[in-house]
């Protein structure tokens, strides 16, 4: 009796649970619906025969409930399904252009064929990223980006985004502006206001910028080819109006040496002179590391328990090197590097990585950790696919996190956080 | 010993390939090749270097800002304003201004033009129209609508084009176009110092040249790209951004809708594909590519000789000429149709488009440009000579208007194809524009700086 209770319980569950899956609305009931409508507008109440044919990438085993689908919405029109002997026909094909899916409906009667369509498209599904045992487990996080939002917007820059401060100061730097971002609750970051860079030279084609905040977060600099720009706190007795009206800017020509390492305050440790129109440091830099170094895109500081760290450089020949103790070495592993790379103090592993963006075969790029432990670049996590090309990557302020610029395939930017989980 | 060698040789060979990808590299002259003349439009490679529009298309086809940072739209469409890029200047250091863009369209555009009327407002340009122009925006980021200087500071007639763009026009001799990079371009300094690009080069010269290093960037038409890659050459090609089409004249001999309807049924896609272009082209008898419009499929793209003799009918129409310009393919491709036309009775003669200029049949290519299927029909048929805007994203409204189009039988859709070019070792980071020709403004070189 329990037994028979049981089994009856299961089927009354079963029930429910497929009551519910049919109740839902599936992705191809509002295009077999308009479908349906369109038809019925064509051929009137009588019988036709139905045929489908799928030319688009819909699985082969989702005909027959897309068939059903047209059917009941078909027969609710008053067009009953005959044999193909009728003289009405109902040709469907399940079609797709770059744009989306497109379902045709040949309706023939006798020899006038016509035409109807419609659009439909579903949401493509997300895939859950791998999870793979190496020391640490890269995530993004989009920080800037579609989620974020300008003027009630979503947030898309056709412009560069060069570099941003985050958490603590939501700016932006462009080219030609810094963008000021304010949090709404709810809405996320809001873009809100901007102050203008005037450029009395042209920039170099894919140009970079720097954005460092003071320790005291009252102030902060940005470099730009050839133009260096300082910001305080403007004083203020009432509250400003905009984001940007609380600061004051002042932005002039400079070759000045860009900070490429700061300390835990903010104060440069390290200084780089930069070529601006060709985009490179020159490798000069100051205080003199006790070597020559070559020409190079990025930098990075590398704590060591004793002395003031070792400085890894990406050369502009592609070559990776460590300048320590008076000597540059070459540092092997690096063939997968792009031009940029940023260090993680993610307290996993050895404690610090360096991020690298992969060296821009694919379409998008992919960030990955490695480790450094003499001179080879071991990788420390798996890859972390990219949206699109990384144009820029640095240490965020707090330094447990990296910031990457991403342009994505149709050149919009977007700023992604890049934090790592132990594992 | 040369064992020795030759294990050295490789070792030194895995040592350079084994640093990593750098950013680009700024310095350098590329040398570019090509078959025809690379100033005339539409096929023009170096006008696009020189200059630029108010809009542009990317890579996938969408309509972006260039000389325009943004547009509007209002009467449903009759009226359009774009407002200009603040700062921006002509090579020649002359300012760009509104006054100077209307000028330039009014130069480039004298008939036929998707607008009725346009004047400069302030730092705007604002087109105007008696019919609505919803696809205004794309049609500008055409090659017809680039914006050059008419007039310099001093009221002349500027001897070579000045434009905005990446590089500017610096000499033509003996064939040879050069283009030096525009230190202060508005899209940034560009990665090579200069272009030198050879024009009325053979496909043959061109890949000889490739292989020796005398050129880094080599035309390949789609009928050799087997060949190119049978040769291991680094090829990049398109997907369809030309429709090789015949148009039928609607006057005189075949003013008769249906001895129209019977040349379209009569010709052989299959064999122009296969035999002529190797297969590289897809088959269509519909305007916009499958992978644009999603309904393709429905016009019908096999030879029917039975019915367009039965079309025919008793009616002998007098001899037809049927032009075709281009390279060799193109004169073998109007040879072929001729065939086929004759064989379903009429009496065809092919002639080079230069020496027949109202022809009654045309073999053409015409631009399938962008990804929104409205404005590229639109430029398709304006690139066809006709004037027809074309509304709306609805498909069934699409598919209508090509519908009525094709219906007329004045354009026989046969083939979809792409562009391709075979790229040099040392050129880096060469994409290819939405018409299929390749972005130089973002290419560099290794090796330089």
């Amino acid at each position: 009796m329990k037994v028979m209770r049981l089994i009856w319980l299961v089927a009354v569950m079963m029930g429910l649970a497929g009551a519910a899956a049919h109740a839902a609305p599936g992705p191809w009931e509002q295009p077999a619906s308009e479908l349906a409508d369109q038809i019925a507008a064509i051929l009137g109440p009588g019988q036709a025969h139905l045929t489908i044919r799928n030319l688009s990438s819909i699985s082969s085993d989702e005909i027959p409930a897309i068939r059903r689908l047209l059917t009941q919405d078909l027969k609710a029109h008053g067009v009953a399904m005959a044999s193909a002997e009728s003289a009405n026909t109902i040709r469907v094909t399940l079609s797709e252009s770059n744009i989306g899916k497109l379902w045709v409906a040949e309706i023939g009667e006798g020899n006038v064929t016509q035409v109807a369509m419609v659009q439909a498209d579903i949401a493509s599904l997300s895939h859950p990223g791998q999870i793979e045992q190496d020391p640490i487990l890269l995530r993004k996080v989009a920080y800037l980006s579609h989620f974020s939002f300008s003027r009630g917007l979503p947030f898309v820059s056709d412009d560069p985004v060069l570099a941003t401060i985050d958490p603590f100061l939501p700016i932006a730097l462009y080219p030609d502006k810094l963008e000021f971002f304010v949090f709404s609750e709810g809405l996320g970051l809001q873009e809100d206001s901007s102050i203008a860079i005037r450029q009395d030279r042209s920039l170099p084609r894919d140009p970079r910028g720097l954005l460092i905040l003071s320790a005291d977060k009252n102030s902060f600099s940005a470099f730009l080819p050839g133009t260096a720009c300082a910001g305080s706190r403007a004083d203020q007795s009432a509250p400003a109006k905009h984001a940007a009206d609380a600061w004051k800017c002042d932005c002039h020509a400079s070759d000045d040496p860009w900070p490429i390492a700061v300390d835990a305050s903010g104060l440069p440790q390290l200084k780089a002179f930069y070529n601006s129109a060709r985009d490179y440091f020159t490798g000069v830099v100051s205080p003199s590391v006790g070597v020559d170094l070559p020409p190079f895109y990025a930098a990075a500081l590398l704590p060591r328990s004793a002395g003031n760290g070792a400085l890894l450089i990406g050369g502009i020949d592609g070559r990776v090197q460590l300048a320590e103790n008076g000597a540059a070495k070459i540092v092997t592993g690096t063939r997968d590097w792009g031009s940029d790379f940023a260090v993680l103090h993610s307290g996993c592993g050895a404690g610090v990585q360096v991020i690298a963006s992969s060296s821009g075969e694919a379409a998008n790029d992919s960030l990955r950790a490695y480790e450094l432990p003499a001179l080879e670049a071991v990788p420390a996590s798996a890859p972390l696919a990219m949206d699109g090309t990384v144009t820029a990557l640095w240490t965020a302020p707090d330094g447990k996190s990296v910031l990457a610029v991403v342009r994505n395939a149709a050149n919009e930017y977007e700023v992604d956080r890049v934090t790592a989980l132990c594992n | 010993m040369l064992r020795r060698f030759a294990i050295s040789f490789l070792l030194v060979s895995l040592c350079i390939c084994a640093w990593a990808r750098t950013r680009p590299h700024y310095g350098g002259s590329l040398h570019v090749e090509v078959a025809g003349d690379p100033w005339a439009g539409p096929e023009g490679l170096a006008r696009r270097l020189v200059l630029d529009g108010l809009t542009a298309l990317d890579a996938n086809g969408i309509v972006s800002s260039a000389l325009a940072v943004d547009w509007q739209s209002d009467s449903n469409d009759h009226r359009w304003q774009f407002r200009l890029r603040q700062g921006v200047h002509f090579h020649d250091g002359s300012p760009l201004n509104a006054a100077a863009v209307v000028m330039a369209l009014n130069v480039v555009c004298t008939a036929n033009c998707p607008w009725t009327a346009v004047r400069a407002a302030g730092s705007a340009v604002i087109f105007t129209s008696d019919s609505p122009m919803p696809n205004l925006p794309a049609l500008l980021a055409g090659d017809a609508y680039l914006i050059a200087l008419t007039r310099t500071a001093d009221g002349q007639t500027p001897a070579n084009p000045i434009g905005t763009g990446p590089f500017q026009f610096t000499s033509s001799n003996n064939g040879r176009l050069t283009l030096t990079a525009n230190e202060s371009c508005w899209q940034g300094r560009p990665f090579v110092d200069e272009i030198l690009i050879t024009g009325n080069r053979s496909i043959r010269d061109q890949w000889l040249d490739l292989s020796v290093g005398r050129a880094d960037i080599a035309e390949v038409p789609p009928q050799e790209l087997r060949q190119a890659q049978q040769q291991h050459l680094s090829v990049v090609v398109s997907p369809p951004v030309e429709l090789l089409a015949l148009e039928v004249s609607d006057t005189g001999a075949l003013s008769n809708a249906v001895l129209r309807a019977a040349i379209a049924l009569a010709v052989d896609r299959g064999a122009l594909s296969n035999v002529i272009f190797q297969k590289q082209g897809e088959i269509t008898a519909s305007l916009l590519p499958q992978a644009l419009a999603g309904y393709a499929f429905l016009f019908p793209a096999d030879r029917d000789l039975n019915k367009a003799n039965e079309l025919r009918g008793g009616l002998t129409p007098p001899p037809l000429t049927l032009a075709a310009d281009g390279d060799g393919a193109m004169q073998l491709a109007a040879q072929r149709i001729a065939l086929n036309l004759r064989e379903a009775g009429f009496n065809v003669q092919v002639a080079n488009a230069h020496n027949a200029p109202h022809p009654g049949l045309a073999l053409r290519k015409l631009p399938l440009e962008g990804a929104d299927p409205a404005a590229a029909l639109e430029t398709l048929l304006r690139g066809a000579g006709e004037n027809v805007p074309v509304a709306g994203r609805n498909p069934n409204a699409l598919f209508r208007a090509e519908h009525d189009v094709l219906d007329l039988h004045t354009i026989v859709p046969l083939l979809d194809l792409p562009r391709a070019w075979a790229i040099g070792s040392r050129v880096r980071d060469v994409r290819l524009r939405a018409d299929g020709t390749p972005d130089l403004a973002g290419a560099s070189l290794e090796g330089t700086q």
